[in-house]
């Protein structure tokens, strides 16, 4: 499928225009592929760390959202083992106007205020509820364990 | 002769010779002074009673009167048998002439005139008046003996040639069967000398002078044969007697014999072998009055069928053919395509006529009406012409010279002609003012044979040769004879210009308007006029008007004619006048006659309606069109039928109306002289009066029935030679010897543009759809398809309208057929459906007008803002079709619809992509930007929001309107096209073609609101209306768009103003949309010409091209329904229309 004069200048501006703390590059074969790398934001148990992400543009996009995964494991109550995500632009929110850049900005949001009350990783979810301190530790642990470049 | 002898004969003879005894009593008035001396009785009383035997060799009888170097042979068997004193009188009388004796004595004149000098009134009319008649039908043969026919039609002197040669001449010989009527030893021997005679009742007056129709049943063929003492032996056998009689009764033939065997004693009843000789007389090529019926007859005759005159006309024929079939005589030269064709078939059609009569009964019986053929309010007949037939035929006709010398137009005539207008130009100058073509080798007519005179009899004694006479012509379809050359003669002042649409006709027609003319003399000739030929059957007269060309031509063209005639002529030069018919104050007999030449009209453009109309009072005027002062009240000089095939149907009013103008120079302009049936053609030929063919019995034998009974090959070439002299066609693709184009056209692409629905737009389509198909399948199930033809075709037109605009289906026309269609099959369901179908169409149509004046300045100086803006969705720069939602977010217009559609399709309210408000396609509204119309239509621009622009950056202005009011895909296709022109183009003007006006209806204001400027034409607006739209159209600056109706605008307007087309739906037949196409594309269109064909993806339209490719016409159909085998094709092809 030929790639749409959106996908072509999306890419291009991620490259030109990059956003602080945030990449992704297509692949050379797959245009729709991206390797996304999201720094951990400051103030948050997951600084410092360089997180890992694939990003898939599908057929239909811009009308349905893109399909994102973490690769590095990370301890967050919205992500889970799998590296799946749960935010509502990704899903029911998402709109055309919508972009890989905001999204990405939306994801690393999301690792400064996680929202244990609509988890995705429940054992994660638990913890953070029930000592939030000491998942904060376990994050950090887990970021200095994974995310460290 | 005893009685008993009668006895022995077959009863019905005897029944014979009663029947002709009794008519007898009434004197024969070829006697006007009963003959003095006791002759022998010329009556078959007398046969049968004194069987006298009647002089063979005149020149032993009438004892005591000196008629040395008198042939009285000739005489005699002109005028019958005649007492010794008669004959001896004329003799005297004529001076030894046999000719003037013929003469005198049919005139009546013998009887009184003194023996004058004979060279004193023998004016000698020349021979080519023999060949300029060479059909004519209505030779008549009781005019001979009708005391009252003027003097000079039986005076005819014989032409030079004629006296050359002796009274009769050889021509062959052949073997016949006689049986004797009497008994008796050594009545005949072998070798002996035959007489073979002929006594027949001479043609019968009853009261008031006419011809007892003679039938078939009671015909007197009886051919008597007596022995060289002059006593009658017996008769011929009826097969060679019905010829021959009729041979010798035509005056063509006389005949010797010679016994080949009898028997020794003979009987009655015994047969004899005869060797007869058959003599060519000289009468027989003797130029006769040939009466050209007058109108009135001609018209009971041309309605009806054919009359007594023919039939004895067509035994004269089949005489002739048999006797040379007999006398093995072969045409040393005759039209060679017709040669193996020729007797057969005049035998053939003799048998058939008789048949045929029924055949045609039955078959005009049949309503054969084309919903979309012109104004034919009766019947067709003959069978419709395959195309690869009508091919070969237009091929033939389109054999142009393209050698044929120009001539250049008078210098009145203010446009330039092409090469080929010229050569036009030339040819019909030439045909109106009778010069055959001198470069021309002379071409035997077609009809006629040539023959050789043989040089030896039968016994192989050589025979006199007469200097210059070594053949002789015969017309084996009028059988007349003829020792001249046949000269093939135009004898039509006029013609056929079938040049193919678009090659000009009109211009042509123009510039031999200009060219030949009369002009208004000093002083006028007084009383010259008074003996003109009157038209209709009243004695109103016609008054001549010399200056004046009647110009008829269907109503939409009467604009276009007469700015084109303005526009060729110098300024003065040319006095045109509409005639509308409904003025009544204009008096065109006043206006148009001799005497007002100077004032008079040069050209009078009329429409078809109008002489309908005229015709009709003229007749309520019982065909006085001399005092209604009407059309019809003139002789023109000429007159011209535009797009002539409208009286293609010679039944029809319209074309009896054509054929009762009088002119003297007759025209038809037509693309199509023939449009499915040779019939077609006749009409043309009918209206310009060529003889023979203009009467239809005529024709019918010649064209109709032998194509009727599949001998296609003899109908079209006889179709040829009627067509090649008369017709000038020439087409667009025809190449020049050198290989060039007749005519330069610029280019032309057609594109086919599918167009997707929107998913509104689709669930009407699919509804109907759906509807159409259940319907179809309950009807095929229960097998009463034929009986709901009509209703499956309605609901096919229904899915061919919801492809344009689903509101076209709600038509209060169409609703009404479709209550009809419900209450035919399920009631309730009916309702329900219709029910589920209005609130679909509500969907489609909700939503009013937004008021733009409730948005604030803010929110356009936002939207304006974001004009030039990326799409946010499809990141197009600037978007394409900019389009706001209701809480103002910019983005193309498609992007936006299509994501609204993709939330609707998952099921999920559809969000704004931006602040994510609840929108719905209702809620969008396109941004309309000023800036590409700016200066055009101020006026127009009612329903805009303008912005005030900031005085520098000139920002564009821009005004919203509400997506849904632009209508369906294919208004959107069309504004889309029209508006990328505009941007293309600021001057280019195009074309709309819709067959729907109620679709034209939604169109409108789509323009409107885009302000393009645009004009329409359709079936309903009068003469006037069009005429200013087509000339506003076509001299305006403005970017027009023109609507049209496929009917109304199909035919011969011409709009070579424009260089787009939209067709914005299919027709049956691809060829409609083309010759609307033609309509631009042709002769004066200087740009290349780019066609768009809309085309609703996924619909029945599809299938419709499929069928198109197949060159199927459902359509034509349409008006057949009693036709069941068409039908159920049709069904087949609507089986693929729905599945």
């Amino acid at each position: 499928m030929a790639l749409s004069k959106r996908i072509i200048k999306e890419t291009q501006r991620l490259a030109e225009d990059a956003v602080p703390g945030i990449s992704a590059v297509p692949h050379d074969d797959n245009l729709r592929y991206f390797d996304v790398t999201i720094d951990g934001p400051s103030q948050s148990p997951y600084e410092g760390g360089v997180f890992k992400a694939e990003l898939f543009l599908p057929d239909d996009y811009p009308m349905t959202p893109p399909k994102i995964r973490f690769l590095t494991r990370i301890y967050h109550p919205n992500i889970d083992r799998l590296g799946r995500i749960c935010l509502d632009v990704l899903k029911s929110n998402w709109s055309p106007a919508l972009q890989i850049r905001t999204i990405l900005l939306s994801i690393q949001a999301l690792l400064g205020a996680p929202n244990p009350d609509d988890p995705l990783a429940n054992d994660v979810a638990q913890a953070w509820k029930q000592d939030e301190q000491a998942a904060i530790a376990t994050a950090r642990e887990w970021t200095e364990k994974h995310a460290k470049p | 002769m005893d009685s008993a002898h009668l006895e022995e004969r077959p009863h019905k003879k005897r029944r014979f010779f009663a029947e002709n005894s009794s008519p007898i009593a009434v004197t024969p008035i070829r006697h006007p002074s009963p003959p003095p001396l006791a002759s022998p009785d010329p009556t078959p009383d007398g046969i049968a009673t004194s069987p006298a035997p009647v002089p063979d060799d005149n020149k032993e009888d009438h004892g005591g009167v000196s008629l040395e170097g008198f042939d009285i042979g000739l005489l005699q068997v002109v005028v019958g048998e005649l007492a010794p004193s008669v004959l001896q009188k004329l003799k005297d009388i004529s001076g030894n002439d046999v000719q003037r004796a013929i003469n005198l004595y049919l005139d009546g004149s013998w009887n009184t005139a003194r023996p004058p000098a004979p060279a004193t009134i023998l004016p000698s009319r020349p021979p080519s008046v023999q060949t300029t008649l060479p059909g004519s039908l209505t030779r008549r043969e009781s005019e001979r003996s009708n005391a009252s026919t003027p003097a000079s039609s039986t005076s005819t002197p014989l032409a030079p040639v004629l006296k050359a040669m002796p009274t009769k001449r050889y021509l062959g010989s052949f073997g016949a069967v006689g049986w004797a009527t009497k008994s008796g030893t050594g009545m005949i021997r072998h070798d002996e000398n035959i007489g073979i005679e002929r006594v027949k009742t001479q043609p019968r007056l009853g009261k008031g002078g006419r011809v007892r129709p003679v039938t078939k049943k009671n015909l007197d063929i009886v051919v008597r044969f007596t022995n060289d003492r002059g006593a009658e032996v017996g008769r011929l056998e009826n097969d060679s007697a019905d010829w021959i009689s009729s041979l010798m009764d035509h005056k063509l033939c006389s005949f010797e014999a010679s016994c080949v065997y009898a028997p020794e004693r003979l009987r009655t009843g015994d047969t004899v072998y005869l060797q007869l000789r058959c003599y060519l007389l000289r009468t027989a090529f003797v130029t006769r009055k040939f009466t050209r019926s007058d109108p009135g007859e001609e018209k009971t005759i041309f309605e009806s069928e054919e009359s007594e005159e023919e039939r004895d006309l067509q035994r004269r024929q089949v005489a002739l053919v048999k006797l040379f079939e007999a006398i093995n005589l072969h045409p040393t030269r005759m039209n060679e395509s017709a040669e193996k064709h020729k007797r057969q078939g005049l035998l053939q059609a003799a048998e058939m006529a008789e048949k045929k009569e029924q055949k045609t009964k039955m078959k005009s019986g049949e309503a054969v009406d084309l919903a979309s053929s012109p104004p034919s309010d009766a019947a067709e007949e003959g069978q419709e012409l395959e195309q690869d037939q009508l091919d070969t035929l237009y091929k033939k006709a389109q054999s142009f010279d393209f050698d044929t010398p120009e001539l250049e137009p008078a210098d009145t005539f203010s446009m330039h002609l092409r090469k080929y207008q010229k050569q036009a130009l030339y040819w019909m100058v030439g045909k109106e003012k009778h010069e055959s073509l001198k470069h021309k080798e002379a071409v035997m007519h077609p009809l006629w044979e040539e023959y050789e005179w043989p040089v030896q009899d039968a016994d192989n004694v050589s025979l006199p040769i007469i200097d210059d006479q070594t053949m002789f012509y015969i017309n084996p379809y009028s059988g007349e004879m003829s020792l001249d050359f046949p000269r093939q003669e135009q004898n039509c002042l006029g013609g056929v210009l079938a040049d193919e649409m678009g090659l000009g006709k009109t211009i042509e027609m123009l510039s031999l308007i200009h060219t030949h003319r009369t002009e208004p003399p000093k002083h006028e000739p007084s009383s010259t006029f008074k003996n003109l030929p009157r038209l209709l059957k009243n004695s109103a007269t016609v008054e001549p008007a010399p200056y004046t060309t009647l110009v008829v031509a269907p109503m939409s063209l009467l604009a276009q004619w007469q700015s084109e005639a303005e526009k060729a002529s110098k300024d003065g030069t040319l006095k045109v006048i509409v005639y509308y018919g409904a003025d009544k104050a204009v008096n065109l007999q006043k206006l148009c006659c001799a005497a007002n030449g100077a004032n008079a009209p040069n050209v009078i453009i009329t429409s078809y309606g109008t002489i309908l109309s005229e015709f009709n009072q003229v007749a309520a005027l019982e065909g006085n069109c001399g005092s209604h002062g009407g059309i019809f009240s003139l002789e023109y000089f000429r007159i011209i039928l535009d797009e002539a095939h409208y009286i293609k149907n010679r039944k029809s009013k319209t074309a009896k109306a054509c054929y009762d103008l009088s002119a003297k120079h007759r025209w038809v302009l037509t693309g199509t002289p023939i449009v499915n049936r040779l019939e077609d053609l006749f009409s043309l030929v009918r209206f310009l009066k060529v003889e023979p063919w203009s009467n239809f019995s005529f024709w019918k034998t010649f064209i109709t029935v032998p194509f009727e009974s599949k001998d296609w090959i003899r109908a079209l070439d006889v179709v040829q030679t009627v067509l090649e002299p008369l017709v000038l066609r020439r087409t667009k693709d025809m190449k020049t010897p050198d290989g060039t184009a007749l005519v330069p056209l610029p280019s032309r692409t057609i594109d086919v543009e599918k167009i997707v629905m929107s998913q509104d737009e689709r669930d009407v389509y699919d509804h109907i759809y759906m509807r159409a198909r259940r319907f179809f399948n309950a009807n095929a199930e229960a097998g009463t398809l034929l009986k709901s033809y009509t209703t499956i075709f309605t609901q096919i037109l229904r899915l061919r309208q919801s492809c344009c605009h689903p509101v076209l289906t709600r038509n209060a026309k169409i609703v009404a057929d479709e209550e009809d269609a419900a209450l035919a099959s399920d009631l309730v369901n009916g309702i329900a459906d219709d029910m589920d179908l209005s609130s679909l169409i509500e969907r489609f149509t909700s939503g009013g007008e937004q008021d733009v004046n409730k948005f604030g300045v803010h929110v356009l100086k936002q939207i304006q803002d974001e004009t030039d803006a990326e799409c946010p969705i499809c990141s197009e720069e600037p978007m394409a079709d900019q389009a706001v939602t209701g809480c103002w977010h910019s983005a193309c217009k498609e992007c936006l619809l299509n994501y609204i559609n993709h939330q609707r399709d998952r099921g999920v309210l559809p969000l704004c992509f931006n602040c994510r408000e609840p929108i719905n396609a209702r809620d969008v509204f396109e941004v309309v930007r000023h800036d590409d119309d700016m200066g055009l239509n101020d006026n127009l621009r009612s329903d805009s929001l303008d912005h005030a622009p900031p005085s520098q950056s000139q920002p564009p202005r821009i005004s919203l309107r509400r997506i849904g009011l632009l209508g369906s895909a294919k208004t959107q296709a069309l504004l889309t096209h029209l508006k990328a022109n505009r941007k293309a183009d600021r001057t280019i003007k195009s074309v709309v073609f819709s067959q729907f006006t109620a679709f034209i209806d939604l169109i409108e204001p789509a323009l409107t609101r885009d302000n393009i400027p645009f004009l329409r034409l359709d079936g309903t607006m009068s003469q006037k209306q069009r005429a200013a739209v087509l000339t506003e159209f076509s001299t305006s600056d403005k970017p027009y768009v023109f609507l049209l109706s496929l009917r109304a605008g199909g035919v011969g307007l011409n709009l070579v103003a424009a260089q787009k087309v939209f067709m914005m739906d299919p027709w049956w037949s691809f060829a409609v949309e083309a010759q609307a196409i033609d309509r631009v594309h042709r002769m004066g269109q200087e740009h290349e010409v780019k066609v768009v064909r809309f085309i609703i993806e996924g619909s029945i339209e599809e299938k419709m091209l499929r069928i198109q490719d197949r060159k199927k016409f459902i359509a034509s159909s349409l008006g057949m329904m009693s036709d069941e085998e068409k039908r159920l094709q049709k069904i087949e092809d609507i089986k693929e229309l729905l599945s």
